[in-house]
């Protein structure tokens, strides 16, 4: 009996003792502390012992989690360059996580670059699919605005099965440079007819919403133009556009956004709901980048 | 010969319905289904690709916990039998100790196979469940996965013949991992300035059994297809890689003091 208390007694010291330290330890894994750490593929690739495919998905679940926090994929690009090109390394017969890269990494112009080695890879893997392709393409025309290159890419595309057939018109409208709001609405419009996560849906909702709103805009300032020639001055309010006799519009087309018209401090039209106007490449620090990166290849020789 | 066959076939047949009995592969067969059904779990983290996710996490568990059967059931092969002195019965009759190696190695992938007919069968099973597809490659990539554990079997039972269980459980582990990274070691040698590098790695891969011709995960994941050739040869070549482990087990073992 006696032997039983004891027993008792220790078993219940035990479990405090177990309490305490759950108290005083993090419940994280430790791997979190640490998050840049990702393994050598080639290193991985020889330290799974033949499991290899298993550590890809590993790693894919990973990436998929960084989706996961309030801020989305913003900021994360090169730590999902690196988990997908673990991935892609470790297994490279995996289809979508190729253009997860193209989708999330465009955090920066060296992102974009990134992510496009990735796609190529998903193309080299996968030469049928035509959405690698498309991914490519796209990449090309709406981050780093090379229409011609899109163009090529576009054009390997269009032959290959299940391509949809306006993939030749989108090439050929690229390669003769009227790309502008049309294209990048086509585009839009079959990213989000492909898209796979709701994430992915509604960042390619937005962009349209985005590049209907540019388009609108656009409308609006050639209205401003027409105003400022019969007026002989400029609007000050949107709402002259319509007010003002004679008037050059009649009523004011409905902002996507829902949220109305205004012109900003600069004076430039915009939608009160997003407060600037749509550029389909990155930002204009990138912009510059690529302008100075192209204007030291040319000087340079 | 034919007295020899039928000598071997009653000890594969003894050591089957002896092994069967085990509780403990009991438990590892459980945990491989649980592994297998986790899968389906584990493939629900991901928005796309759950089939893969779900198939690959279930032919990995299916090719640890069969390695880990095939290593727990080999080494005690021999170990067992003087354990429980049955052997002394054995040998003092016409079987001649290569015989008896072979009968009771045959009896151990028997059992094997059958373990994993039943993995395979909650493999197939699950499959069906999350709608994941199942083709010619799936039944390619688990024969293959039976022809990799005959050979890690052998190789058991080789250092069976002289080593304690537990040392002859860590040489086999050894094998195995390094026979699942010799291609890699000879391309990374390849890849090396030194020609010492290069012929070292290209020879460590032509002596020591290539795990990873019989490591057919992804083709049959992805639903990718296994040139008949190649099976065929992965077959003829695991089939020597159990001959030459067996040779080797049995000059061991008739030199093996009993007592």
């Amino acid at each position: 009996m006696r032997q039983w208390g004891t027993g008792a007694a220790l078993l219940l010291a035990a479990c405090c003792v177990i309490g305490l330290s759950h108290g005083k330890l993090s419940p994280l894994p430790r791997t979190a502390a640490d998050e840049s750490y990702l393994p050598d593929p080639a290193m991985a690739k020889l330290t799974s012992f033949g499991f290899d495919a298993l550590l890809a998905d590993f790693y894919w679940l990973q990436a998929v989690q960084l989706l996961g926090g309030p801020e989305g994929a913003r900021g994360k690009s090169h730590r999902i360059g690196a988990l997908v090109d673990l991935v892609t390394r470790l297994n490279p017969r995996v289809d979508h996580p190729y253009r997860f890269a193209a989708l999330w990494m465009t955090d920066d112009l060296a992102a974009v670059h990134k992510a496009n080695v990735l796609i190529q890879r998903g193309i080299e893997a996968h030469p049928d699919d035509w959405r690698n392709h498309f991914h490519l393409a796209f990449n090309y025309f709406f981050f780093l605005g090379e229409n011609q290159r899109a163009a090529e890419v576009l054009a390997t595309a269009v032959v290959l099965p299940r391509a949809p057939v306006y993939l030749g018109r989108l090439a050929a409208r690229l390669r003769s440079d009227r790309g502008g709001l049309s294209a990048a609405s086509a585009f839009l419009a079959t990213l989000l007819q492909g898209a796979e996560d709701p994430q992915a849906r509604e960042a390619y909702e937005q962009a349209l919403q985005q590049v209907e709103t540019e388009r609108l805009a656009r409308v609006l300032d050639r209205a401003r133009q027409t105003f400022r020639e019969r007026h002989a001055r400029d609007i000050v309010s949107i709402d002259e556009l319509v007010t003002v006799s004679p008037s050059v519009l009649e009523r004011l087309p409905p902002d996507p956004f829902g949220s109305g018209w205004d012109l900003n401090k600069e004076g430039v039209i915009v939608s009160s709901g997003i407060g600037y106007r749509y550029v389909p490449q990155i930002d204009a620090t990138n912009r510059q980048r690529i302008r100075q990166t192209t204007e030291g290849r040319t000087s340079g020789g | 010969m034919s007295k020899r066959l039928s000598v071997i076939a009653v000890l594969a047949g003894h050591t089957l319905r002896d092994a069967i009995r085990n509780k403990v592969l009991y438990v590892l067969l459980m945990f491989a289904l649980l592994m297998i059904g986790m899968g389906m779990l584990l493939a629900t983290l991901s928005y796309v690709e759950r089939d893969r996710i779900l198939q690959d996490v279930a032919l990995s568990s299916i090719r640890l916990f069969g390695a880990a059967i095939a290593i727990f059931i080999g080494v005690g092969l021999v170990h067992r039998e003087i354990d429980r002195r049955t052997i002394f019965t054995i040998l003092s009759k016409p079987v001649s100790r290569a015989d008896f190696l072979v009968g009771k190695y045959l009896g151990l992938v028997a059992t094997l196979w059958l373990m994993l007919a039943a993995m395979s069968i909650g493999f197939v099973g699950v499959s069906l469940v999350a709608d994941a597809p199942i083709g010619p490659s799936t039944f390619a990539a688990l024969g293959a996965v039976g022809l990799e554990l005959a050979v890690l079997v052998a190789i058991a039972t080789l250092f069976s013949c002289f080593a304690t269980p537990f040392l002859a459980g860590c040489y086999s582990l050894g094998f195995y991992l390094i026979g699942h990274i010799t291609r890699d070691l000879r391309a990374i040698g390849e890849a090396s300035d030194s020609e010492m590098m290069r012929t070292a790695t290209a020879w460590l891969h032509r002596i020591l059994p290539d795990l990873e011709s019989f490591n057919w995960t992804i083709e049959a994941v992805h639903q990718l297809p296994i040139s008949t050739s190649e099976f065929a040869w992965a077959a003829v070549m695991g089939v020597a890689w159990c001959v030459a482990f067996l040779t080797v087990a049995s000059l061991v073992f008739e030199r093996r003091d009993l007592r």
